[in-house]
């Protein structure tokens, strides 16, 4: 029996090692063409390191001795207040597909991949960015999250927050009261007390972050191809694992070098490459097959509404009040009101904020990215299309899975896609030659 | 009728009847009142005394505040959320959260404010002229016969006395005060009204000690509708039943004192020291019920100063709605009209000086941008 035990633990442990190795190549394979892209400067290393640093080398978030991190998923989790606590956040959803390929058969058949993948870490346990948390929160949005709270729930201090459906005043405040309630979770985790001061200082922090990130949104939608798309959201990714004061400071040097690269007209592309825009269900590093896709296609992803993007950090937090009350207002306020996630009720605002973005980045094209299972954002498809048509862009719904089998399948939609931009703009560009 | 029905109709008839036997409650009298005062004993030893009612008002308005926040400390120790938090409330933390850059608007608004405080109090002495043919729709009590002009609150609560003035008194009443209301509107509120003054001063001394306010929800907003109702059926009609609505308003317990003067104050000391005590709370709240601030707000339709909206920019961010001081609600969930004026809007600008999206918002005068908003102004303070 004592010999059987035995040759079961060595198996699970090649198991595990398997499991390492291939998420490792994964990892690397993405990592390599978006370098082959081109077009990188030396001010991008930092963000591609860090994401070599956790999927490749496997090594921890860096962060000071004695730091605990607190895992958390969704754009409704106030980073502030874990800062505040004395915790470094880390974002876990993740679009990792050998994670995935576990994953599959440890959930529901039609749950989501992002869901997939987190369960496959979970289950597989070699991640040091998962085994190492000391706390996950849960935001509650869709049916997805809340089973996988309850998984998480096996291996890890969990703890689940009840995102409102709508964002009425009353939300307003029985959000308030949820966001005490996770500062004094955190708090007894990190065994640090939230105070004014450590609050002010989390929100100057993050507020920092916040001011690289919307110069680095000017200036990409003053100038275009300045940088890659895909190397766009490689940066917004690493903003997961990296301290927020780290982050802006690696953003501040590639602004710069954006604003001398713009100012020298030095662009990474031809400038009339289709313009096109990603929206729709989240895209997570190591999933960025469908902005390279689109960029080995020879098109521009010059904007990206999804949360990895423009909408998970790009709306500040504005404190109103000076009290500790008015500034805990001002993260729940920023959490709920400005974000375009359909798991609310009502969710018209997506339609503006979309309208917005091809305005600000003179949009030609849109790719719905659906995840399959994914059905709040699948929900939402319809009226997105038919308000992008209504103004004359067109958009074509690319449902895919964290698999490369349909790669292939995924590249000719989008290719194609890619060539009738081409064509709608050939005429024009004659006529304004 | 649920509760709230029910509260909001005795809080009314409560009114009422203090409006109305306001002079039996004595704040502070005098013998004879005097109504103007001169330059020479502006800043004297005898001026000072006059002031002795402010004092009281101050002092009973700081007992009033701490009080509010014993107990209010007493009832959260027991809180499952707040508790934890509700010893610190009371002190002044350190810290700061530095996001927002100043930004010449508000400057300008506070110059403006302080600038016509004094013009208010006693101009009239201190630039030896007085302009008693007009009217500014304020609330600076023109029981002071000591500042620069007349203001229209004493006619329209007292209209019989209106219909007895010579024919080119009621004209230049009616034309400057009209005139005011049509051209600025509620920027007098804004930038000129003395009462509005002492509310955001009580309200940059909560700020700077941090203390928790009130923060209004849409529901208590609402419920506030049929007081300001209340208060402009007392200003326009208690007189013709036999009243006086001077003995009840806030105001003449603040500019003629501070000149000076020697006016006894009934009902409306009581009220001055409740006025401070809820705008220390939340910002302006006597505005929210004045009911000369609303006449001036009705006539919002055809004011050249205006709240634009872009709303495209916009991303419903709410940062607007939090920080309007009348609690506007269509300022962040318009999403057609590009005017978003409201009658409560009193033009402070605190909405475009929060509003993180460039252009979404911006105060207008003849569609010309006065104030915009801009994500910088937001943001920029963060920068190392
Ligand atoms: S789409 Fe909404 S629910 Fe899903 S990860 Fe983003 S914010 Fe969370
Ligand atoms: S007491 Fe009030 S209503 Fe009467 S004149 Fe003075 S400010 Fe106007
Ligand atoms: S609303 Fe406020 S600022 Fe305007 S007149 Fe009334 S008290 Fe003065
Ligand atoms: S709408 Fe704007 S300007 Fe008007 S009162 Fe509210 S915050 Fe002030
Ligand atoms: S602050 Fe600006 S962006 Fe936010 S809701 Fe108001 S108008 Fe819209």
């Amino acid at each position: 029996m004592e010999y059987a035990g035995g040759a079961q633990e060595q198996r699970e442990h090649r198991r595990k090692q398997r499991f390492a190795t291939k998420s490792m190549h994964m990892t690397q394979k993405y990592l390599r063409r978006m370098r082959d892209l081109g077009g990188t400067m030396e001010q991008m290393e930092p963000f591609f390191n860090v994401l070599e640093r956790i999927y490749v080398q496997g090594l921890e978030v860096e962060r000071p001795r004695n730091v605990r991190t607190v895992g958390t998923y969704c754009v409704q989790v106030p980073q502030e207040l874990i800062y505040a606590a004395g915790a470094q956040p880390v974002k876990l959803c993740s679009g990792h597909y050998t994670a995935f390929s576990i994953g599959d058969d440890v959930v529901a058949r039609d749950a989501c991949p992002l869901v997939k993948a987190i369960a496959g870490f979970e289950h597989m346990g070699t991640l040091p960015l998962y085994e190492n948390c000391s706390l996950m929160v849960v935001p509650i949005t869709c049916d997805c999250k809340k089973r996988i709270a309850g998984l998480l729930q096996e291996k890890w201090p969990v703890h689940p927050l009840y995102v409102p459906a709508n964002r009425e005043d009353e939300n307003i405040e029985h959000y308030v009261g949820e966001l005490y309630q996770l500062m004094r979770m955190v708090s007894c985790v990190t065994g640090q007390e939230v105070t004014y001061e450590s609050l002010a200082h989390a929100l100057n922090l993050t507020g920092r972050a916040q001011y690289e990130l919307s110069r680095f949104l000017r200036i990409k939608r003053a100038t275009s191809n300045l940088l890659f798309g895909t190397h766009a959201m490689a940066v917004m990714n690493a903003a997961s694992y990296l301290d927020a004061g780290t982050w802006a400071d690696a953003l501040r040097a590639l602004n710069d070098e954006l604003e001398r690269r713009a100012y020298a007209n030095k662009l990474v592309s031809r400038k009339d490459l289709p313009r096109i825009m990603l929206t729709g269900s989240p895209i997570v590093f190591p999933n960025l097959k469908i902005p390279l896709l689109v960029e080995e296609a020879g098109g521009m992803v010059v904007a990206d509404e999804t949360c990895m993007g423009e909408r998970g950090m790009s709306d500040p937090v504005v404190p109103v009040d000076a009290s500790f009350d008015g500034l805990m207002r001002s993260l729940a306020i920023r959490s709920l009101r400005p974000c375009p996630c359909p798991t609310f009720a009502d969710n018209s605002q997506r339609i503006y904020r979309l309208r917005q973005m091809v305005r600000d980045y003179r949009v030609e094209g849109v790719i719905y990215h659906v995840l399959r299972g994914c059905l709040v954002y699948d929900y939402e498809y319809r009226l997105v299309e038919e308000e992008l048509e209504g103004m004359g862009i067109p958009v074509i719904r690319l449902e895919s899975d964290y698999t490369d089998q349909d790669v292939e399948q995924l590249r000719i939609r989008s290719e194609a896609f890619v060539e009738t931009i081409k064509l709608k703009k050939g005429p024009l560009k004659a006529v304004r030659g | 009728m649920n509760r709230k029905g029910l509260v909001t109709a005795i809080v009314c008839a409560l009114m009422v009847l203090v409006a109305y036997f306001a002079w039996q409650l004595v704040f502070f009298e005098y013998e004879t009142d005097t109504y103007t005062t001169t330059a020479e004993l502006l800043f004297t030893i005898d001026h000072l005394t006059k002031l002795v009612p402010l004092l009281i008002i101050g002092l009973l308005t700081a007992v009033g505040i701490v009080a509010c926040i014993v107990v209010r400390n007493a009832i959260m120790r027991h809180d499952g959320q707040h508790g934890p938090f509700s010893a610190r409330i009371a002190t002044a933390p350190k810290g700061c959260v530095h996001g927002r850059r100043p930004s010449a608007f508000m400057v300008v608004r506070w110059v403006c404010m302080v600038g016509f405080f004094v013009v208010t109090v006693f101009g009239g002495v201190l630039l030896g002229v007085r302009y008693s043919w007009i009217s500014i729709p304020v609330l600076s009590c023109p029981a002071n016969m000591s500042q620069l002009t007349e203001a229209s609150c004493y006619y329209l609560a007292h209209l019989e006395e209106l219909a007895g003035l010579p024919l080119m008194g009621i004209v230049a009443f009616v034309v400057s005060t009209l005139g005011f209301v049509i051209v600025f509107g509620r920027v007098l509120c804004g930038f000129v009204c003395p009462m509005g003054l002492a509310q955001d001063v009580m309200h940059k001394i909560r700020q700077a000690t941090k203390v928790e306010g009130i923060s209004m929800t849409e529901r208590m907003y609402q419920a506030l509708v049929p007081i300001r109702w209340v208060m402009l059926l007392l200003m326009i009609g208690l007189s013709f039943v036999g009243g006086n609505f001077c003995n009840f308003c806030p105001a003449i317990a603040l500019t003629p004192v501070a000149a000076g003067l020697s006016v006894s104050l009934y009902a409306s000391g009581f009220l001055m020291v409740f006025v401070l005590i809820a705008s220390f709370f939340k910002r302006r709240f006597f505005c929210t019920i004045c009911p000369l601030g609303y006449l001036m707000g009705l006539a919002h339709g055809v004011q050249p100063f205006r709240i634009r909206k872009d709303c495209t920019a916009c991303t419903e961010c709410g940062a607007c709605y939090e920080a309007c001081p009348m609690g506007i609600k269509q300022l962040y969930t318009e999403r057609e009209k590009t005017d978003v004026t409201d009658v409560s809007c009193i033009m402070c600008g605190e909405c475009v000086r929060c509003c993180p999206e460039d252009r979404a918002l911006s105060l207008t005068f003849l569609g010309k941008d006065v104030f915009v908003s801009k994500r910088s102004r937001v943001v920029q303070g963060y920068r190392r």
